[in-house]
């Protein structure tokens, strides 16, 4: 009772041992901080990298792609079963997109990917990242708009306001169609757009209903070059600048006929998407089918889920949040260094009521208890209030950093490098319980020793302590 | 009959450094059951040592230590705790109160020392109450929530006393009681001290280096380097 009572007292009286636990509030609040903000941009990121990807996607080893596309869909499905909600047929490769812009010509290297766009938008959350040049959502969809055509071409332009000859109109619509090809693509956002240091609006530089020209390889042993013009229709803006910065989507049978790999299903296909009903598990399926698969086709097909996809980029963020975890956990262990310090202080100071109360009869263990307990007392004020001070800043972290904007005169968090509008956080219970338990722990550890050294004080010589 | 508290041929130094200082040589010393003995010696004579063995504050180099005529100095630790806590009361010439505590707390600390935390919830009340009557014995009632600096020296020294008693003791070991207090004050405290070992049949030994406190005494006995070597009896 009365090692309570002590350490309720020296807790209320001793203030700057309250000043040593600053510290483990200070490392507390940063912990939870900085693991709610990065576990909120993992999420973010998983969720549109998932958006992004099918939830399992069954490819083709060979660059070439598969034959008999319909047949392993059929395969996909008998294994799949109800797991399996919609597949979709894709074909990828890498290339490179020129267009003009003014007097000069521009030149990207870009992933190609051909798609037939109402079924890629089954499989993933492809049509939520389509836009126009405003943000605007744009439907999924390849087709060239009429006015489009008249917006950006002289000669389409002529033929509404004309109406020609027969002859005149062949020549002009062949012109039509040269200014704003037949077949619409759909380039990633950063692909086409210039975003200028300090400026508010993107520039494009291939705004649409443009022209672009796709070059890519054919398949085949002997590899050529073959090439198309697409009218820009819409842009794809995911929100993850590699996908943004690289992805140029087409027609899947044009590319499909381009590339001499057949006409859709029937045709050569690289990728099969998948999407599963919600609950399912994918690792499980992804094992089911590369077996079917391999039964079948060996060696022919990979089978990934999105996350093993994606595994070296999840893993890296996994990795950065445990080293900085690390980093910031030495705060809180520098915080311990200083309750010791500040703990063997309090122990001399106390020496003689350590020798009274051994004289009124007190062990060992119960000296020893008070300030394992003062210890513990501290750590618990110093993580409560780090605890409760972070999740408030988590919780406010958006006004905080509109009010730090302002206070320094640009923007802390640049939003046009994440495209989140604000910052995004994620409080996990079990991590904030974890950065606690862990904070409280060092505070009792390193009472410890002072603690021991008061219990083995000679009572007779504590008592003489001047 | 068996006395109260005794020590037999008690050998206790101090090592300085390298030199080992004999402090008890040999002391025989017996209080009977209910007896006030005042020790007396110039200071450094080995009195508070005397009084710190006795009490199991610290451990003799040879000799026994006898309660009731058993051996008592090489129990385990445990039970050495237990001892001090119900059978010894200590009184200090610097009072030796808990600055954080209150006068009342500072009386029941003995008592929050013997019980656990349960136990002593389940007492509190009547706890509280006996050491509110040892605070109203001492004259001290209305001090109970005073900390000790709101206290003066002989306050102190009163609810020092207060705490002594509150483990309900069989043996006081007071160490030079009166040492830090005025003549008056000095003697309310002996006072009170002498009303106690004759209301409550208390065994009381004293540690002075003054004559005229030892007086007071039951019987007076003197050491000399480290051992016994006068015993006066004074009838009162």
């Amino acid at each position: 009772m009365y090692m309570l009572l002590l350490c309720w007292r020296y807790l209320r009286t001793r203030y700057i041992a309250l000043a040593s636990i600053v510290s483990v509030m200070l490392g507390v609040a940063t912990m939870i901080v900085v693991n709610a903000v990065m576990a909120g941009f993992a999420d973010k990121m998983r969720d549109r990298l998932h958006g992004i990807l099918s939830d399992v996607v069954v490819e083709g080893t060979s660059f070439d792609g598969f034959p008999y596309a319909n047949e392993v869909m059929a395969l996909i499905r008998s294994v799949g079963g109800d797991r399996v909600e919609a597949l979709a047929a894709t074909v990828d490769t890498p290339g490179i997109m020129s267009f003009q812009y003014g007097s000069q010509t521009i030149t990207k290297p870009v992933q190609i990917i051909g798609v037939d766009p109402a079924s890629r938008a089954a499989v993933g959350q492809f049509a939520q990242y389509l836009v126009g040049e405003r943000g605007e959502p744009r439907p999924p969809s390849f087709e060239v708009d009429p006015t489009l055509r008249e917006l950006n071409s002289h000669a389409a332009k002529l033929i509404h306001e004309s109406d020609p000859d027969a002859e005149t109109l062949a020549i002009l619509q062949q012109h039509a169609q040269q200014e704003v090809p037949d077949h619409g693509a759909i380039p990633g956002y950063a692909t086409v757009t210039h975003h200028p240091p300090g400026a508010t609006e993107d520039i494009f530089l291939a705004p649409t209903g443009s022209r672009i020209i796709l070059t890519f390889p054919s398949t085949g042993q002997a590899i050529e070059p073959r090439r198309d013009s697409f009218t820009v229709v819409s842009f794809f803006k995911s929100g993850m600048s590699e996908y943004d910065a690289s992805f140029v989507f087409v027609p899947l049978e044009r590319l499909q006929y381009l590339r001499g790999m057949g006409n859709g299903h029937e045709g050569r296909v690289n990728a099969i998407q998948i999407k599963t009903r919600p609950g399912t598990d994918l690792d499980r399926l992804a094992l089911d089918l590369s077996r079917a698969l391999w039964d079948r086709w060996p060696r022919g097909f990979s089978v990934q889920t999105w996350e093993q996809k994606q595994g070296p980029l999840l893993s890296a963020v996994a990795l950065e949040q445990s080293i900085l975890n690390i980093l910031l956990f030495f705060i809180i262990a520098v915080a311990g260094f200083g309750i010791l310090a500040i703990f063997s202080m309090i122990v001399v100071e106390k020496t003689r009521d350590i020798g009274i109360l051994r004289a009124l009869g007190a062990s060992t263990r119960g000296v020893r208890a008070i300030f394992l307990g003062y210890g513990l007392s501290l750590g618990l004020v110093g993580s409560g209030v780090g605890m409760i001070g972070g999740l408030l800043f988590v919780a406010h972290i958006n006004a905080i950093e509109a009010a730090l904007s302002r206070l320094l005169g640009r923007k802390v968090f640049d939003d046009t490098i994440y495209y989140f509008n604000e910052i995004p956080v994620l409080v996990d219970p079990k991590t904030v319980a974890l950065i606690v338990g862990a904070a409280l722990l060092i505070a009792v550890g390193a009472s410890v020793w002072p603690a021991h050294r008061a219990a083995r004080l000679h009572p007779v010589r504590a008592l003489r302590y001047e | 009959m068996t006395p109260h508290l005794a020590c037999v041929d008690l050998v206790k130094g101090y090592r300085k450094g390298k030199v080992q200082v004999p402090v008890l040589q040999g002391v025989d010393f017996e209080a009977a059951r209910g007896e006030y003995v005042a020790v007396m010696g110039a200071s450094g004579s080995g009195k508070s040592t005397l009084l710190h063995v006795l009490g199991l504050l610290d451990d003799p180099d040879r000799g026994r230590i006898l309660l009731e005529g058993r051996p008592i100095d090489r129990l385990p630790d445990r039970r050495r705790d237990e001892l001090r806590n119900r059978i010894f009361g200590f009184i200090f010439q610097s009072y030796h109160l808990l600055p954080e505590l209150t006068a009342l707390e500072n009386v029941l600390t003995p008592l929050m020392i013997r019980y656990g935390v349960i136990a002593y919830k389940l007492r509190r009340k009547r706890l509280v109450h006996q050491a509110r009557l040892l605070l109203d014995r001492v004259g001290l009632g209305h001090r109970c929530n005073h900390k000790p600096s709101e206290l003066s020296g002989g306050e102190m020294q009163r609810a020092a006393i207060a705490r002594a008693l509150a483990g309900q003791p069989s043996i006081l070991l007071a160490d030079e009681p009166t040492g830090n207090l005025d003549a008056a004050t000095g003697q309310a405290v002996l006072d009170l001290l002498r009303d106690l070992n004759r209301e409550e049949g208390l065994t009381m030994i004293m540690v002075t280096h003054d004559a005229q406190v030892a007086a007071q005494a039951d019987r007076v006995v003197r050491l000399t380097e480290g051992r016994i070597v006068e015993c006066l009896t004074e009838v009162p």
